[in-house]
Parts: C-alpha cells; structure tokens; sequence
C-alpha cells in the first residue's frame, strides 16, 4: 500500500515542478496575468514543501499507510509521538482520484501550449473599434503614452474612447503588433489586428481589435501575428463610425513573448 | 445516493471514532467511473467525426486546455494557502479556543460568521477547507455556512480590489452589504438544523477527537511538520473538486457563445439573470471579478452588476463542486439556491425601484 503513497508523493511534486515549469519556459503567461507569477512560484515551492513533509511522515518512518496505523493503533500509540492519528487520514483517496490528480501536469505536459488566438474570439464579444468590452480608467491614464507610435491596441482604444470623435485621429500614424481576425462582417481588403486582453487569467480575457485596410488582407492568414503600420482615416465598419487604420505595411512577426496585453 | 449515505452514517459506528473520520468524500470511485465512461464515448464519437469537424474540435480543445490551465494556476495557489490555514488551524488551535470566541444565540452566531473573513482573509478557493477544518474543531453549522458564503468578499484583499475598480459608490457598498446580509441569513437558517444533517460525517465533531499536539520543547517541529501533512492531506481532497470544477468552467467558455448571455444586457430582470449566469460559469477568483465586471459597467444594468459581484463569489461552478467535499449533496443545493434567490430579488429590485 505504500506504493499510494510514493504515488500521492509524486503528484504533488509534480504538480509544483509542472507550475515551475510552465515559468521556467515562459508560457506562464499564456494563462495568467504575470502579477501573480510569484504566487505560482510559491506555490510550487510549497507543493514540494508539502510532498518532503509527505514522504517524511510515510515512507521514512516506516510506517507505510494508516491501513496498517489502524490495526496497530492502541498498541503504538504510546510510543509514536501520538502523530498517526493527528489527522483524519483523508488522503484516503481511490486510484482514480489519484488519477483526477494527475490531469493538469498531463494536459500541461502533451497538449503544446498555445495562447488564445482568433479561434477563441468567434465564441466571445468583440469589440471592434467602438470597444464597449474595455472601459477606459478614470482619469488621465492615456496621457503617460504619448507618443502614438508606442501606443499598443488598447491604448488607441483607450484613447477612442476618451475623445469620442472618431475623426480626432485622422492621419495620426499608429504602430501596432496583434493577430489576425476576420468574420462575416469584414469586406476583403479589411481585417482587424487584435488582442486578447486579461486582467487574472485567461478565463476573463476579452478581445480587442482596431479595423486595418490592406489591399493584401486575402494574403493573409488568420490567427496570424502581424506588425501593422499606418495612420488612422475615419471610416464606417457595419452601423458605426470608427478610426481604420489603413495600413503603409503589414508584415508578418514572430508571436510576443506575452501574448496578452494585461490590465 | 441515499444508501451510500446511510452506509458513511452507520459504517462509523463499528470502527473506533478516529476511523470515523477517514470516510473518503462522495465524489468515489464510482462517479470517476462513470466520467470516464463518457469520456470514452466522447472519444469513440470523435473518431467516426469527419476531418473539417475534426480541426474544429482540435482548435477548440486547445482552447479548452488553455483556459483550464489558466483557471487551475491561477486559482491552485489560493487553494494550497487555504489547506495550510487549515493545517495550521488543524495542529495549533483546539476546540475550546476555538469556540469560546463564538456566540451561542443565533443572531450573534450568524452574524459572527458572516464577518469571520476579516480573521481569515480566504477567497473561494481557500475558504472551503478552512471551513471543513473549522467545522472539525467544533464550529457550529450556522456559523460556519455564514462564514463560507460571505468570506469570499468580506475580507480586505476583496475590499481594496472593488474600490480601486468601483471606486465609493452603490457598487462597493451594495456588494458588501448584500453579501453580509445573504450570508447572514442562510447562516441563520441553517441554525435549525442539526449539524450532521448539514456537513458530511467526515467532517462532524461528534465522531472525531481533538487533534492537538501536546505542548513542548520538542513538540514545535514535529507540529509544524504535523500540519504540513494534514494540509496536503486537503489539498488533494479539495484539490480534485477544484480540477473538475476548473474543467467545467473551462468546458462551457469553450463551447458556449458569450453573445448569447451578453444580448440580455439591458433588461431590468434579464440582465440579472445573464449576470450571474455568467458569475456562476465563469468561476474567475473573488479578488479580481471587480475589474472583469467594470468591462460590463457601460452595457449593464447596475442591479446586474451587483448580481454578479455578490453572487458569483459565493457560488460558482468550482466553488459549488468543492462544497461537495463538506457538506451534504441535499445541504450543496441549498447553498446553492439561497443565495441565488436572494441576489435576484434583491438586485431585480434595485433594478425596477431605485434606478441606481
């Protein structure tokens, strides 16, 4: 029986050296927002923490599993430091408990992690230009960017939003990196260059996107990563009166190494 | 369902009371059994599928799997802090400290227990061991229900985040008060009731002994690595709850459209329902739901708003799947449409009424 043990041992190591990796490769990031990278460095840290205290109590002292405590219990007691029966033994778990255990560090393990892409945006509001998915911070957060050609999707929407008209921005050149997404809605010589935005985890990322004009859009592929560059001339997309971005160059670039841009 | 439960009542009674408590949770070999089962047919279906269907279904569960991961990481360190509350709580704190503090009327007792956060600053995640571990050491039922509820928003991490987000205004007080108030009162239903027709009888006193360590020298290490033990022994019991739950959760962003939540925005009842539909779904942690709400602020009623913020917290799809691991299934449905009729009528109220 102890071989439960060395097992419950191992998966919650596991599970901490899975989180540790997942930092260590950098694809933490495709899951949270990084301000809570250090909780998930901890918490790997205490997992393997909680496996030594484990391993200490079951396999070093001998005594392989409570099964066994439990026959022997009036017998030992005296002379065990009374820590068999601390707890409540819990950790009774059946083997596919165990198994349920194991499906993080299995689906983290084989399936190639990959960020949310345009994929993903089908199955959510998008805010297109307009943006009534992201609500601009009280006060004059925009004015720290200044400079339009630093400007990331969010900032320009952001700004948008501030100044209402959707003219003010006309011929102001904008610098943007995102992928590419495109539905029922875009005529052909037009997609939009989004992002998904993530303010925890990936469970409340919404998407954001500016409308780009390339005469090349057929050329392109979706979900791919774009540099987009060019200034803004008011234009309709569907109902509304928003800024596109018509574009000087699209060139095609390697996915950032933080995919999402966070709140 | 009723037989497995009659046998956890009566199996106890044979064995000395320390195995009493070592019953494993309902959630048993063969409910995992039976998962896997369709998970076998989903797979079996998969394979008579053709290829365009297939692609879409890959890139759909690379969805999956990414958004699962993103709410087990973000959610698994929120856990493992609460387990190591409760292994601190389990080693250093006995039953008669405990309840000393506690009142014995019930409308003290409640109200205890719905401020109880402030003393155990615990999100969803975490309060659920911290509450089975308390309910060990002799908290009443009431109590330990208000607590549960409530401290997920009414502790000042929740506090701060809804400020910054919110700023002083209906949102932050109405979220605050109404949580109080919900959890105030289904603790105080619960006071009716005897405890082991609510918890589980894992978790009920009346079987178990006090687990302290006696005071010494030598005692100090051995305790700190004591409740080390007992926490991993939560973790992975809670652990599992939260997997399934994190699955679900990620299972219906996947496949289930927001759209078709987001067009009842501006009803004064249906925008209340999306919203804590939404709040119950998407199962994100009590102290950031303030900055995801915001995003909805522009399309939503201000009731609904509310809805999610007071609601959501208490009850979600991961939260409700770990309460499996505490309380009685009858007791988990009650947890769940209490606090779900309350928020609705009294939100769809400040919606129609007070046109906040």
């Amino acid at each position: 029986m102890s071989k439960k043990v060395i097992i419950q041992v191992g998966l919650l190591a596991g599970l901490g050296l899975f989180l540790f990796s997942r930092y260590a490769n950098g694809s933490l990031s495709y899951y949270i927002h990084p301000r809570f990278n250090v909780l998930t460095l901890l918490t790997a840290a205490g997992l393997v923490v909680v496996a030594i205290a484990y391993g200490r109590e079951y396999l070093l002292k001998g005594e392989s599993h409570h099964e066994h405590q439990r026959d022997d219990y009036h017998d030992h007691d005296a002379h065990h430091h009374g820590h068999h029966h601390t707890h409540d033994h819990s950790h009774d778990l059946s083997w596919l408990g165990l198994a349920l255990l194991a499906i993080p560090s299995i689906l983290g393990f084989f399936v190639q992690p990959r960020p949310l892409g345009a994929s993903a945006l089908s199955n959510r509001e998008v805010s297109v230009g307009t943006l009534s998915s992201v609500r601009a911070p009280e006060g004059s957060y925009f004015t720290t960017i200044a400079t339009s050609g630093e400007r990331n999707i969010m900032d320009w929407l952001y700004a948008f939003q501030n100044a209402r008209d959707p003219g003010a921005f006309d011929g102001e050149e904008a610098h943007v990196i995102g992928f590419v997404y495109r539905d029922d809605r875009f005529d052909a010589d037009t997609f939009m260059v989004s992002r998904f935005t993530v303010s925890c985890c990936v469970a409340d990322a919404a998407p954001v996107g500016l409308i780009v004009r390339w005469p090349k859009t057929p050329e392109l592929a979706d979900d791919e990563w774009v540099e987009v560059t060019g200034p803004f001339e008011v234009g309709r997309f569907g109902d509304t009166t928003v800024p596109i971005l018509v574009a000087d160059s699209v060139v095609k670039t390697d996915p950032p190494a933080q995919p999402y841009l966070y709140q | 369902m009723k037989t497995s439960e009659l046998n956890q009542v009566s199996e106890p009674v044979t064995t000395n009371p320390v195995t009493a408590t070592a019953k494993p949770m309902p959630l048993n070999a063969r409910t995992i059994g039976r998962l896997l089962v369709v998970l076998l047919l989903l797979l079996i279906l998969l394979g008579t599928l053709p290829g365009a269907t297939l692609d879409f279904l890959g890139e759909r569960f690379q969805i999956f799997v990414t958004i699962f991961l993103g709410i087990f990481i973000e959610a698994v360190p929120f856990l493992l802090a609460g387990s190591i509350v409760s292994g601190t709580l389990e080693v250093f704190v006995d039953r008669e400290s405990l309840t000393r503090f506690i009142p014995r009327r019930p409308v003290p007792a409640a109200f205890v227990g719905s401020m109880l956060g402030f003393a155990f600053p615990v999100c969803e995640c975490g309060v659920v061991p911290v509450t089975r571990r308390l309910y060990q050491k002799g908290l009443p039922a009431s109590v330990g229900i208000a607590f549960l509820l409530s401290a997920p928003v009414i502790n000042p991490v929740v506090l701060a985040s809804t400020y910054v987000a919110f700023g002083w205004g209906p949102v932050l007080i109405g979220r605050f008060a109404f949580t109080i108030l919900i959890a105030f009162a289904a603790g105080l239903l619960f006071h009716f009731a005897p405890k082991e027709e609510i918890v589980l009888p894992s978790v009920d006193l009346a079987h178990g002994d006090d687990h302290v360590l006696p005071a010494g020298a030598a005692a100090g290490r051995q305790r700190l690595w004591q409740s080390l033990v007992v926490a991993g022994d939560d973790f992975m019991d809670m652990v599992r709850y939260l997997i399934i739950g994190s699955m679900l959760a990620a299972a219906m962003q996947t496949f289930v459209p927001q759209q078709t939540l987001l067009a009842f925005g501006s009803g004064p009842v249906t925008s209340v329902v999306a919203m804590m539909a939404l709040g119950f779904v998407l199962s994100i942690c009590s102290t950031v739901d303030a900055f995801l709400a915001l995003s909805f602020v522009n399309t939503f009623t201000t009731g609904s708003i509310l809805s999610f913020l007071v609601f959501g917290p208490m009850v979600d799809i991961k939260s409700a799947l770990m309460f499996l691991g505490v309380f009685r299934r009858r007791v988990v449905v009650y947890l769940i449409l209490l606090p779900l009729a309350m928020t609705f009528l009294i939100t769809v109220f400040i919606n129609l009424n007070l046109g906040w």
